[in-house]
This record gives C-alpha cells, sequence and structure tokens, in this order.
C-alpha cells in the first residue's frame, strides 16, 4: 500500500514569541500535525534568506518564517526588518518557478498556541498535494 | 551634446594642477566594438580617451580596487581619483557613498550623459554582422552606427543595437557630479520593466524550466560577482578565502565554517548563488548589467536583479542610488510596509 507524502516544513521560529507559542501548544497537549522541524532563532529579523535557501536545498518540502506581532519584537523593530526581507524572498521564489506555497510567513504570539497549530495544519494540507519539492534539493 | 574636447580639456587641467590622483577613463582598443578602461596619469596621455556609445564598461569597480590597494600603503596618495561616470554607473557611486564604503573626497566624478543614446550591446551586433569581424566603426550624428567589415559596410539605426538596459532607463545622465557634460534630460520609457513581461507572463512550471535550464549552464566562473561594483565584499558567502584548509587546521576549524553552498556547478548550487546573489543586490543593483555582459555561458542575470528592482519599486517605493543619505534598503522599514502575505 502506497503511503501517504507527509511533507517535511522546517519553521524558524523567533525566540520570544513564536518558540513561545509552538512551547505553548504543546504543554496544552494541543494536537497538531509532527511534520515540522522547529528551529528557534533569536528574532525573526535574524533569519537570513541564506537559511531558506539552504532550508530548501536540504529538502525541506515547505519554510516557515514565524516572529510576534508588529509592534511586540523584542528587539522592537526586527520583525519590521524580517517583513521586508520576506516579502523579497517570497516574490524571487515564486518569479524562479517553485510553487509560492511551499513558504510562509507568520506573526504568532507567545499566546497563540492554537494559532500556531491551526497555521501548521494548513500548511501541511496545502503541501500535501504538491509532492516532495525536488527542484532545488541537492542531489546526494 | 558631450565635447570630447572640453572633457579633454578638464581632464588636462585636473591632472596639471595636481588635483586627482589619475583618471579612469575610455581609450579605443584593438576591439572596434568595446572601449577599453584606461588609466590617464600624465597630462600627455589626454588625448587616449573618448566618449562614445562603446563606452559600456562600469568603471566603478576600480574605485573599490583602489580603496583595497590604499589601505595596503604605508603612506597612500589621498587625492581623489577621477572617473568618468555615466548616469548608471553616477547610481553605483552613490550606493557605495550611502554604504560608506567610499567617501565623497576619494572621488572626483566626471560625468557624462548618455542623453537619447546609450551604449552598445556586443551581443546584438554580432547577430547582426552574422559572424563577420568589424574592422571600423563610425557613428553617424548619434542615429546610426555605421560598421565596415573586410567585405561591406552596413548601416544600422542605433535604437536597435542598444543594450536593453539604455531602452528601459529612466535616468541617462548622472545624478551625482564634479563636473558634468550633456544635456539633463530626464527620460521616461514607457514600460521600463517591459523585458521581465516575457518570464512573468510564463506559468509556474515554465518559469521553473526557463530558468533550470537557464542557471543549469553556469560554470560558476564568478565573472558577474568580479565585475560588480556592489559585491565588493571581502569574502563571498559561496566561496570562503578566510579558512585556507592546511596540515594544522583541526578538525573542530573546519567543522564550524559553515559551508552554504557547495562550488560544485550542479543545479541546486547554483541556483543557490544565483538567488542569494540576487538578494544581496536588492535595493543596490543600478542595473548596470554588467554581469550579464560578461557571462561566457549568457545567463539572463539582469532579469533576476531587474524583478527584485521592479518588486522593491512596488512594495517599498525604493529606488538605489538616486540619494547617497537615503537609508538602505533592507537596513531600514516603513510602517505601511505590505504584509499582507503574512498570516
Amino acid at each position: 500500500m502506497a503511503e501517504e507524502f507527509e511533507p517535511k516544513i522546517i519553521a524558524f521560529l523567533c525566540k520570544w514569541c513564536s518558540s513561545a507559542g509552538s512551547d505553548l501548544a504543546g504543554v496544552s497537549r494541543m494536537k497538531y500535525p509532527p511534520n515540522v522541524v522547529p528551529i528557534t532563532v533569536m528574532c525573526s529579523g535574524s533569519v537570513s534568506p541564506l537559511y531558506i535557501f539552504n532550508a530548501f536545498q536540504k529538502g525541506a518540502d515547505g519554510v516557515l518564517v514565524s516572529g510576534c506581532h508588529p509592534g511586540d519584537c523584542h528587539y522592537i523593530q526586527g520583525n519590521f526588518y524580517a517583513r521586508r526581507r520576506i516579502a523579497l524572498v517570497k516574490e524571487l521564489i515564486e518569479y524562479i518557478g517553485l510553487e509560492p506555497q511551499r513558504f510562509k510567513m507568520s506573526w504568532v504570539s507567545a499566546a497563540e498556541g492554537k494559532k500556531y497549530t491551526q497555521i501548521i495544519q494548513e500548511f501541511v494540507q496545502e503541501l500535501k498535494p504538491l509532492g516532495p519539492q525536488k527542484k532545488l534539493r541537492r542531489e546526494k | 551634446m558631450v565635447n570630447l574636447e572640453e572633457i579633454k580639456k578638464e581632464a588636462k587641467k585636473i591632472l596639471e594642477e595636481g588635483k586627482v590622483k589619475y583618471i579612469i577613463g575610455y581609450a579605443k582598443s584593438s576591439n572596434a566594438l568595446m572601449a577599453a578602461p584606461t588609466f590617464v596619469k600624465k597630462p600627455e596621455d589626454i588625448d587616449k580617451l573618448i566618449w562614445d556609445p562603446t563606452c559600456f564598461q562600469n568603471l566603478v569597480k576600480f574605485l573599490i580596487d583602489e580603496k583595497r590597494k590604499k589601505a595596503r600603503e604605508k603612506e597612500p596618495d589621498t587625492r581623489p581619483i577621477g572617473i568618468f561616470v555615466k548616469g548608471c554607473d553616477s547610481r553605483a557611486i552613490n550606493v557605495l557613498l550611502q554604504e560608506k564604503f567610499i567617501t565623497r573626497e576619494d572621488v572626483y566624478i566626471m560625468g557624462l550623459s548618455c542623453e537619447d543614446v546609450g551604449v552598445l550591446d556586443k551581443k546584438k551586433i554580432f547577430k547582426k554582422l552574422k559572424g563577420e569581424k568589424p574592422e571600423k566603426i563610425e557613428f553617424d550624428q548619434r542615429k546610426n552606427i555605421v560598421i565596415s567589415t573586410k567585405e561591406k559596410t552596413i548601416k544600422i539605426p542605433l535604437k536597435e543595437i542598444l543594450a536593453e538596459r539604455c531602452l528601459e532607463c529612466t535616468s541617462s545622465f548622472p545624478v551625482i557630479s564634479d563636473v558634468f557634460w550633456g544635456d539633463r534630460n530626464n527620460r521616461s520609457p514607457k514600460e521600463p520593466f517591459k523585458c521581465l513581461e516575457q518570464i512573468e507572463s510564463l506559468s509556474q512550471e515554465e518559469k521553473w524550466d526557463f530558468w533550470q535550464q537557464q542557471l543549469s549552464k553556469c560554470i560558476r566562473c564568478y565573472a558577474c560577482r568580479s565585475v560588480c561594483p556592489m559585491c565588493y565584499c571581502d569574502e563571498c558567502v559561496v566561496d570562503s578565502i578566510n579558512l585556507a584548509i592546511t596540515a594544522d587546521t583541526t578538525a573542530e576549524e573546519k567543522a564550524q565554517k559553515i559551508k552554504w553552498i557547495e562550488k560544485s556547478p550542479e543545479s541546486s548550487e547554483n541556483f543557490g548563488y544565483h538567488l542569494v546573489r540576487a538578494m544581496h543586490l536588492a535595493g543596490r543593483c543600478i542595473d548596470c548589467s554588467e554581469c550579464e555582459r560578461v557571462c561566457p555561458v549568457d545567463i539572463p542575470i539582469r532579469f533576476l536583479n531587474k524583478k527584485l528592482e521592479k518588486v522593491t519599486k512596488e512594495l517599498f517605493d525604493y529606488k538605489a542610488g538616486l540619494d547617497p543619505e537615503q537609508p538602505s534598503l533592507v537596513s531600514s522599514f516603513k510602517d505601511e510596509d505590505p504584509e499582507d502575505f503574512i498570516r
């Protein structure tokens, strides 16, 4: 029997909000798909486009960047810088022909465990019909 | 009209006065279609200088070499460098000033307006010549180009062989200069991003096929990086030069060095390199198209940079190199930046 495709998602979560949000989802025993590999970064503004491209090169099917809501950044402005940069990455990814659904950005605060689970659920649902990401993947 | 004699007079004056260390300009080369960059150090050499549509190189790159050279000298000559700049090159100087890589005192900017012309695209001419070697070229009233080969002489309207970027140029005159020749006519092409339509209209799979085909050609010679006036990092992310692996390099040192992108010219790595380069040039690329010109395998690199230029214009209303005082694109933000793509 053919197994259903399970996408692998790399999530860059900021330490102060989104990471705590995902933690809240965990300690509250909320159920969400186990497809996501969370990577805690200090701020969404510290996510270099290189991280995103590299995640795709290493075979991620989807990449999520999540930070604090605008105005809530621990470093005051980090997520505003991220917003600009990620907008560019998103456009570029679409332009070269990678499915735009494979890349997402979200604002998740430390209290939004529920929102985090919803985002992951939706992301997995969107990625399933796309199948594995082979375009940028490194051939080993 | 730009008068070459006036340029030479000014060049001679500043060299004789010792106002500049030397002048970087254009001279005739052995190739009729291409002017060669030249360094004029003595007033008696100024007759070498030329100015016509064959002067397509961006000379700003030499300022970066000059800065590096100066840093190594014990008692550097701190006089400014005279440099010929076109409209696009002047924006490159602005970006370097904005990033504080050079200071205004380092350069004596000799601005030349392209006016209603621009510079040639060698590839377009070669197509017209169908393999024949040009021996001599002449410009007929800035409207036509007369190319003589061994067998014949052909006359082509300049419009047909101008570089793509010149056809889409919005400011054909230098935005910053110490001396200036020519007219300050703002050109307003109806569709400054027309070249992108061709790719943008493709479906997602077609886009991928196009870029896959183009970028897998890349041999990673880094000519685009070498010629780019904005690529001045001491160490590029794609090849680490500061970690030389010797017999003494410990395993720990090797392990700590993250290799984001491998050097092998495979499709995935090439995408990594070109995407990262495009991102690094977002809000900095001034569309001099030098990367595309020097590419030995004809990758349309300009389309990547131009796309980001368009996106930055549309989303953030930002244009690179217009003002040395403006904050750079990725180190600034506005409250009203779009966030409809964020959940």
